[in-house]
């Protein structure tokens, strides 16, 4: 088992203390365990499934939400817009 | 009887004779809440306001005549992951503590325009990643049938709030046997529909290619009642199928004669408890003996499902989940100063152990590396087991399995323990993974008094043959009796 | 650019916004500059448990250009999430297409010094655009404008074929001609409409290709040229020095007119691709792929060479007509009647037309001139029957009045006299007059010409031949 915690949690965005990580690793080996009990069977080829064709939509636009409804979930708002940390120099 | 223990079916004719009106029932169902759910914890949020108004309204209706919908003003409840406009959807995650939805998820769309009656938001695995309710973050909800013991899971709320009867029905969702463990655990109806029936337009994904919308009821005929509204094609969900669905409530018949009723031996395990294993046989000989024929069949080994269940699951999963990031809504941790610490700090305080766990596995099995070896390979998995499905299908109508390898356990029990909690989905998740029908039907009571369901699995839009077959073993047991004794 | 014996390889990767009227997976207008938070709805802000669903229309538009850039159509593809986060990407994974893209294997021919080029199209997949990060001095954080979110792009990846930023600036532009042809996007560079990610290596002749690396933030074409040719003397400069090229991210600043390095092969972003579970396969139908198809018009570098084949046009000229659909239609109307010369009609549509339509903001048809009305005139200007200045004014009067050049040089009397005898009495007249302008000219100063033929031009009241006249002086003065 190669598991590199730490990369997964950095991928997944997610912070863990050296205690917790301890912890996962051993759990999360065992969960890998687990799911490794697949059948040997050929597995080439693309995943597309031709039989289940999408309808697709038309073009044809609507306006249906105003901004204070879309924005009253958000965690800090200024100027119509949601704010994060700077993300440029 | 008290009008929250009746069924859907029975107070529908009442409310038709008018001889009870809606706000009767929310009333009723209201104070049974306001009662008991002190013990049971099943309700995240109980819309007391909302529903009376609801009521009043279809009372309204009624008064001038017009015609309505056979689930008009009637309770039905919703499990916390279904989008309800205006009113807090949590998923019972700590990241969605203060959620309120600016839109209505189609399902609700529709028992809205039947003049369904919502009391309130139910609890469940965070995310619906459980089997026991205890990884919401807000409380753990106790089986009505012993308060020590879990309701299963992840609709465990849904589960435990119709079997204490706080609600008449309820919605509940099912990934990998969310709806038909919880309802085995609790001694109701549990349908989980073919993938693609119900629109998954509003509910909050958990594993896109898994997931459905499904009743959970004190009865089948409120089951096939709760279908004839929530199924159908939605334009907003490019995964539901297009057709069309008579109505399974007019059509539901107690039947099973000249049915080929499959018994598939790997689903009679050395892993399965005697009680359950003995409980299902019995129903099997009820079957036969209501003029089914009983054919025994092989179907994949049990474990080659969970795993492609668990891969699939939690790689979909991960990045569902994704968004939830404290940017736009949900749990922005107040301690960062960078970008990046906004995004691992919220996401850390927000999400609980298990859905980081499910998170890292999928992350995991999608990554560079590992992704042809886990989920192209549990992909191509899925596609063996629906195609061993279809040849079994060839020779029977129906597929009877015990719902759970045993009855509800203790809280805490397993919480220590993902791969034995894991195993609880042993004999669901198939069904998911091979996007069919399946029905979760209470058949027994264990030595302790803990209800046993029974599986019956269809082929894919077979529902109304699950309902009648259903129906069938309803009527020989005798349904759903316990709820008195719980009081 | 001297490049110290290296050769230079460049492939691009152009995003380029479709002009659909709906966003790619939901119902919210696409539509460019509105009011920050308004072009949104829960589907393209990410909310918890929205779903999208796929505009038909950008599945043909992206096929379009498939076929204008002679690719083969997956009939049958898929969809797929490329997992990162960042604040401008509510889901924080953008639907594209990885494994199964909509077009491949197709190519384009671009001019280059006169040379006609044939560049790879390695693919066009169809994705969906990401918000828009707002940064402004007086705050310390970012904002976040969400209504870019959803806005239908196709990226189209080229083979790394080109080489020279020359080569790059024809191909982009050729790109950009065809992708307003088509009709499926406005190719505005201003509004961020088209954007590249450029792919720069360096090698010796005759050698395999150099270690790439990959450019970001290249929002214009003269842009992507500096980019090019920063990059490659930055990859020749490390190579002459002893050094290696890493495979790395650089991000260009234009302003700087530098770049630096964004991330290395070592942090390099795992995607995580898989396949969108939200959204079924897209399965086309032949006979709507056959139809879209049979739509492509003939593309703006096909005519460029062909213009310039088939009419000689000087490589600049036939560049300007082709550039825009109307222009290139009404020269082909114009050469079409046989009457004029395709040159004049060059002429005419570069010069007056294109200064009638750049100041009235007309598209050609809307100027209201008929191509057949246009030729009477071109023709009699060609042949001298009316002078060039009389023939822009006759121009006005039509455009005015609609009535025919004919009709408006009779009317006014703008025949040029080109009758000999009635010419060289003003001629004789103009000579006896300007006896000292005679003697400038013969003592070298041969602009005094200019002056007499004007004279000349001013007694004939504006009808004589200016180049007859002219002929007639020089035989005097040279007597």
């Amino acid at each position: 088992m190669d598991m590199d915690l730490k990369r997964l949690a950095k991928l997944s965005r997610l912070k863990f203390t050296p205690e917790e990580e301890a912890r996962y690793q051993a759990e999360m080996e065992r969960i890998v365990a687990m799911v490794e009990k697949l059948p040997d069977l050929d597995a080439s080829g693309p995943l597309i499934d031709p039989d289940n064709p999408m309808s697709m939509r038309e073009d044809k636009s609507e306006r249906l939400f105003s901004r204070d409804e879309l924005l009253k979930n958000a965690p800090e708002v200024q100027a119509g817009c949601v704010v994060v940390p700077r993300t440029v120099e | 009887m008290e009008l929250y223990r009746m069924t859907a079916a029975e107070l529908s004719r009442m409310l038709a004779e008018k001889k009870v009106s809606s706000k009767e029932i929310t009333q009723s169902v209201l104070a049974r809440i306001a009662d008991n759910d002190r013990k049971i914890k099943a309700y995240l949020t109980v819309d007391a306001e909302g529903a009376l108004r609801q009521a009043e309204t279809v009372d309204k209706k009624r008064m001038k005549g017009e015609a309505l919908p056979p689930l008009a003003g009637i309770p039905v409840a919703i499990k916390d992951n279904i989008c309800t406009r205006g009113l807090r959807t949590t998923c019972a995650s700590r990241m969605l503590e203060n959620f309120v939805p600016p839109y209505d998820a189609t399902v609700i769309q529709k028992l809205k325009a039947a003049g369904v009656v919502f009391p309130g938001k139910l609890n469940m695995d965070e995310f619906a990643m459980g089997s026991s309710t205890e990884n919401s973050y807000f409380q753990v909800t106790c089986n009505p049938f012993d308060t020590d013991r879990v309701p299963g899971g992840s609709s465990g709320g849904s589960a435990a709030a119709v079997a204490a009867c706080e609600t008449i029905a309820a919605l509940g969702s099912d990934t990998g046997g969310s709806i038909r463990q919880p309802a085995s655990f609790c001694g109701i109806v549990g349908l989980k529909p073919t993938y693609g029936a119900v629109s998954r337009y509003g509910l909050v994904a958990f594993a896109s290619s898994l997931d459905q919308i499904g009743p959970m009821a004190r009865s089948v005929a409120d089951t096939a009642m709760l279908c004839d509204v929530i199924f159908g094609k939605d334009s907003h969900d490019t995964t539901s199928a297009d057709r069309g669905y008579p109505s399974f409530a007019e059509a539901l018949r107690p039947e099973v004669k000249g049915l080929k009723i499959g018994i598939p031996k790997e689903y009679f395990s050395d892993g399965i408890s005697e009680a359950v294993k003995e409980a299902v046989m019995r129903a099997a000989k009820e079957y036969q003996k209501m003029g089914a024929e009983l054919v025994e069949i092989s179907l994949p080994s049990t474990d080659y499902a969970l795993a492609a269940y668990y891969i699939i699951a939690s790689a979909e999963a991960s990045s569902n989940l994704a968004r939830f990031d404290g940017v736009k809504y949900g749990h922005r941790s107040e301690n960062y100063g960078s970008l990046e610490e906004l995004y691992e700090n919220s996401r850390s305080e927000g999400f609980g152990p298990e859905v980081k766990r499910r998170i890292m596995l999928g992350t995991y099995v999608l990554s560079s590396g590992y992704y042809d070896a886990y989920y192209k390979k549990a992909k191509f998995t899925q596609l063996m087991i629906q195609e061993r499905f279809k040849q079994a299908f060839a020779a029977c109508d129906l597929i009877l399995t015990p719902t759970t390898p045993d009855t509800a356990f203790k809280i805490g029990e397993n919480i220590g323990d993902q791969i034995k909690m894991y195993m609880n989905d042993i004999l669901t998740v198939t069904v998911n993974i091979a996007g069919l029908p399946a029905i979760s039907i209470p058949c027994a009571f264990d030595s302790k008094g803990l209800p046993i369901g029974a599986q019956l699995i269809g082929a894919k839009f077979s529902e109304q043959i699950l309902l009648n077959a259903a129906a069938a073993l309803e009527k020989q047991l005798g349904g759903f009796g316990r709820c008195a004794a719980l009081a | 650019m001297e490049h110290k014996g290296y050769e230079v390889v460049i492939g691009l990767e152009v995003h380029a916004e479709l002009n659909t009227e709906s966003k790619i997976y939901c119902s919210c207008k696409n539509e460019f500059g509105l009011e920050v938070n308004t072009q949104c709805c829960p589907i393209c802000m990410g909310m918890p448990g929205t779903l999208p669903t796929l505009n038909k229309k950008v599945v043909e538009y992206a096929a379009r250009m498939g076929y204008a850039l002679n690719c083969s159509i997956n009939r049958v593809c898929k969809q797929d999430r490329k997992n990162y986060f960042y604040p401008d990407l509510p889901k924080a994974y953008q639907i594209s297409q990885y494994d199964i893209p909509l077009c491949e294997h197709g190519y384009l021919d671009i001019l280059v010094d006169g040379e006609e080029r044939r560049i790879g199209v390695t693919r066009i997949h169809i994705e969906e655009d990401a918000g828009k990060l707002i940064h402004d001095d007086s705050f310390s954080g970012t904002l976040v404008d969400f209504n870019r979110c959803g806005v239908p792009l196709i990226e189209i990846v080229s083979e790394p074929d080109l080489r020279s930023s020359k080569e790059a600036k024809a191909y982009l532009d050729t790109i950009r001609a065809i992708l307003i042809y088509l009709g499926i996007s406005d190719g505005k560079m201003q509004e961020g409409s088209i954007r590249c990610d450029i792919n720069v290596s360096v090698h010796r002749p005759g050698e395999p290709f150099g270690q790439r690396t990959e450019m970001k933030n290249v929002n214009t074409f003269s842009g992507a040229v500096r980019a090019i040719e920063y990059e490659a003397a930055r990859q020749i400069e490390l190579l002459e020095s002893g050094g290696v090229i890493s495979q790395e991210t650089r991000r260009w600043d234009d302003a700087k007119g530098q770049n630096t390095l964004l991330r290395s092969k070592e942090n390099a972003e795992d995607y995580r691709y898989f396949p969108e579970p939200d959204l079924s396969t897209i399965v086309l139908e032949q006979a709507v792929l056959d139809a879209i198809k049979a739509s492509i018009p003939e593309l703006p570098n096909k005519k460029l060479v062909r213009y310039m084949r088939e009419f000689a046009l000087p490589e600049e000229d036939a560049r300007l007509l082709v550039e825009q659909m109307d222009k290139a239609a009404y020269f082909e109307e114009l050469t079409a009647l046989g009457k004029i010369k395709p040159k004049s009609a060059s002429n005419w549509i570069l010069g007056d037309i294109s200064r009638l339509t750049n100041e009235t903001g007309k598209t050609v048809p809307e100027l209201g001139l008929p191509a057949e009305r246009l030729a009477e005139l071109i023709a009699m200007a060609e042949t001298n029957r009316i002078s060039s200045s009389a023939a822009k004014a006759v121009l006005e009067e039509m455009l005015k009045t609609g009535r025919p050049a004919e009709a408006i040089v009779a009317e006014k009397g703008l025949e040029q006299v080109s009758d000999t005898s009635a010419l060289q009495t003003i001629v004789d007249e103009v000579v006896a007059n300007n006896q000292k302008s005679l003697d400038d000219y013969r003592n070298g100063k041969t602009n005094a010409l200019g002056f007499l033929v004007g004279q000349c031009m001013k007694a004939s009241k504006g009808k004589g031949n200016p180049a007859l006249m002219k002929e007639m002086l020089l035989k005097i003065l040279q007597q």
